[in-house]
């Protein structure tokens, strides 16, 4: 392991990677920052940049950008009560009040040491877990991927928040139909290509992330109207008081924010929860564990309130990496478009990925601690002057947006016919988006339809044609009783949300 | 039946099933294939059963009560602008070439959303877009035709 690390930290710290984990860092803070365009839109807006880098390099990039996207919500959670991604919507709820009292410095100061501390203790334990899990995975067979698939495709149906269970489960299912267009890998047989030869290759996957994402959100905010309205929402940027924190409020935090962080980086690690799950979760064990008087400040400015769930979305940003780095599955969106441009590198995320590019492999997560430390160190210091980049009116801001998303797709394929069908897929997007249909899971359904089914043909292959091998291995077996348990979750979710008193109109969405 | 969001949802993915089961029977399989336990039509076949299926479920299930955006006021017209915009972006690209294209693409953009200072929209528009021509040609040496029209025209 020791010889990993060094590997990594080797790599991490070349010039060009270090430079990487900064620039990320900014301009996931920037992206961040603007409402509506979370973490998935932030990365998917590099996925060409990073064509052109080394795939270590590239994937250290879009980590820093994951991160700086995280950071940049929640400044501007706190700074206009407007989330960047629905992984900081809680940060908002005691953040945004310490901003009006005038404390709006200090707000950003806890969040940012809660975030490090998050990502800190969250890079440690997948530090010791990416690893042993790895190594557990290497014995992993056909028959285990597929149940795993069916297990990431269902957690992420199941923890898509109140009502939209069979939404999510329709989404995941259409981005599966996508994933069968273009030519069947096995047989050779083409499928729904309807004679063009543009579709024998299938969709592009940058074109489907980019068109129902970075395209579609910057479409919808126009939709709703939000490209009138000031992004600063009125708040003086260079006012934002004292960053310092006393002894007695340091204390007040400590105990949350470590709690947070262990709780964060174990909701992250499951497949479909996410950094918003683990915010709200942090946030409602926090405020029943606070005594009578302090659990009176939630809503209202606590320090506790702000600083739990601060850990907990980034702690569990960095334990979603588990599932990918280790068994090549996406627990999230997020970590869908990273498993995309992986694939593109022509680099299968998995155990193989431990032992066939090591470098990778801890180059990521050693980049995970350089990252906490520029938010920390370098961008703390800058959000008066980095947030000022929201006075830019978002008139101007939209049609940029636009054509980065554009530009970002017909520059890796050079055919304008692409720029066409995506403006037929965001269209697509938006009528779903506006029928409530979550996109996420149309992403994890996408990447991993076509794996799925090699993993299944296979599996039937060895077995002999039978299904017998979903309950003859005990492993496969395990994986499958807890995808039905995880299936049934929603039934149990009212309970769990009495137990820790999550708001019920939260929006669990996954990002 | 009152058509809720839920609905109407259910009714697109209902349709989308049946689309794609269709077209899922006429992939053109290879003689014996048929007789395999898994062959080209096995997922999509599995896919539309499960995607009919749910989407009757949600067509069973969904609350009547239209959850509707009356308060909201959706900007469409600008949304349609935008997206017919992007339409015609990608049809001009090979023919006005990147930096033409795109220089008009941003001016009309910006005009959509209510700019409608000349000044502003060139100040902005053109020295960003020679720039980001200039980072994408000479700093990351990627070719961009000069697009069809100024080839037809100055190639004699």
């Amino acid at each position: 392991m020791l010889e990993g690390i060094l590997t990594g930290l080797e790599t991490a710290i070349m010039p060009t990677n270090l430079l990487m984990v900064v620039v990320g860092c900014f301009v996931g803070t920037f992206i961040g920052m603007l409402p509506g365009l979370g973490p998935i839109s932030a990365i998917a807006l590099m996925i060409p940049i990073t064509y052109g880098l080394e795939p270590s390099t590239g994937i250290i990039l879009m980590a820093g950008v994951y991160y700086g996207a995280i950071f940049g919500g929640s400044t501007s959670s706190i700074l206009i009560n407007a989330p960047g991604c629905s992984g900081t919507v809680v940060t908002s709820f005691d953040g945004y009040p310490l901003a009006a009292k005038g404390q709006a410095g200090k707000a950003l100061a806890i969040a940012a040491y809660a975030s490090f501390t998050g990502g800190t203790i969250s890079a440690i334990f997948l530090l010791v877990a990416a690893p042993m899990l790895a190594e557990v995975s290497l014995s992993f067979q056909s028959a285990d991927y597929f149940a795993l698939m069916i297990l990431g495709l269902s957690a992420v149906a199941a923890f898509s928040g109140k009502g939209q269970v069979i939404k999510a489960v329709l989404m995941t299912l259409f981005g599966l139909m996508l994933s069968t267009v273009g030519t069947d890998r096995a047989t050779g047989v083409e499928r729904f290509t309807f004679g063009s030869i543009d579709l024998l290759d299938g969709i592009s996957f940058l074109l489907l992330a980019m068109a129902t994402f970075a395209l579609a959100e910057a479409l919808m905010s126009v939709l709703w109207g939000e490209h009138r309205e000031d992004a600063t929402g009125g708040q003086d940027m260079s006012k934002l008081g004292s960053m310092k924190l006393t002894k007695e409020e340091v204390k007040e935090i400590a105990p949350p924010i470590a709690r947070s962080s262990v709780l964060g980086f174990f909701v992250g690690v499951l497949p479909g929860a996410g950094a918003t799950i683990a915010a709200f979760l942090a946030y409602g064990v926090d405020r029943n564990l606070a005594s009578e008087k302090d659990r009176q400040k939630f809503g209202k400015g606590s320090l506790r309130g702000l600083a739990a769930p601060e850990a907990a979305n980034n702690a569990a940003s960095s334990g979603s990496f588990v599932p990918l780095l280790t068994l090549g599955i996406p627990g999230s969106g997020t970590t869908a478009i990273m498993l995309g441009a992986l694939i593109s590198y022509g680099i299968q995320p998995g155990p193989r990925l431990f032992v066939d590019h090591p470098e990778v492999f801890w180059s990521v997560i050693i980049s995970m601690y350089i990252g906490n430390v520029v938010l920390l160190i370098l961008n703390l210091p800058l959000i008066p002057y980095i947030s000022k980049l929201l006075i830019i009116p978002r008139p101007i801001l939209v049609p940029m947006i636009l054509l980065f998303s554009i530009t970002g797709v017909y520059l890796v394929s050079f055919n304008s016919v692409d720029i066409v069908i995506m403006a037929a897929v965001c269209s697509l997007a938006i009528v779903l988006r506006l029928l409530t249909f979550p996109m996420a899971p149309l992403l994890l359904g996408f990447i991993l339809g076509g794996m799925m089914e090699d993993n299944l043909r296979r599996a039937l292959l060895i077995n002999d044609d039978s299904l017998s091998f979903l309950w003859e291995r005990p492993i496969t077996l395990s994986i499958v009783i807890i995808t039905v348990l995880v299936l049934a979750a929603p039934v149990f979710q009212k309970t769990i949300q009495r137990i820790f008193k999550v708001d019920d109109h939260a929006d669990l969405s996954i990002d | 039946m009152q058509l809720s969001k839920e609905r109407i949802g259910a009714l697109f993915f209902l349709a989308l099933a049946i689309l794609y089961g269709y077209y899922g029977s006429e992939i053109q399989l290879f003689p014996g294939d048929e007789l395999e336990p898994m062959n080209a039509r096995t997922l999509p076949y599995a896919i539309t059963i499960l995607t009919a299926g749910l989407a009757i479920f949600l067509l069973a299930t969904a609350n009547p009560d239209s959850e509707d955006d009356a308060h909201q006021v959706f900007e469409w017209k600008l949304v349609v602008l935008l997206i017919g915009l992007t339409v015609l972006y990608g049809l001009a690209l090979d023919w006005l070439g990147f930096l033409l294209a795109t220089i008009l693409f941003l001016i009309c953009g910006f005009r959509i959303l209510g700019v409608t200072r000349w000044r502003v929209l060139l100040q902005v528009s053109v020295p960003f877009v020679v720039i980001f021509w200039g980072g994408l040609t000479q700093g990351l040496d990627i070719y961009l035709a000069p697009g069809r029209l100024f080839t037809i025209l100055f190639s004699g």
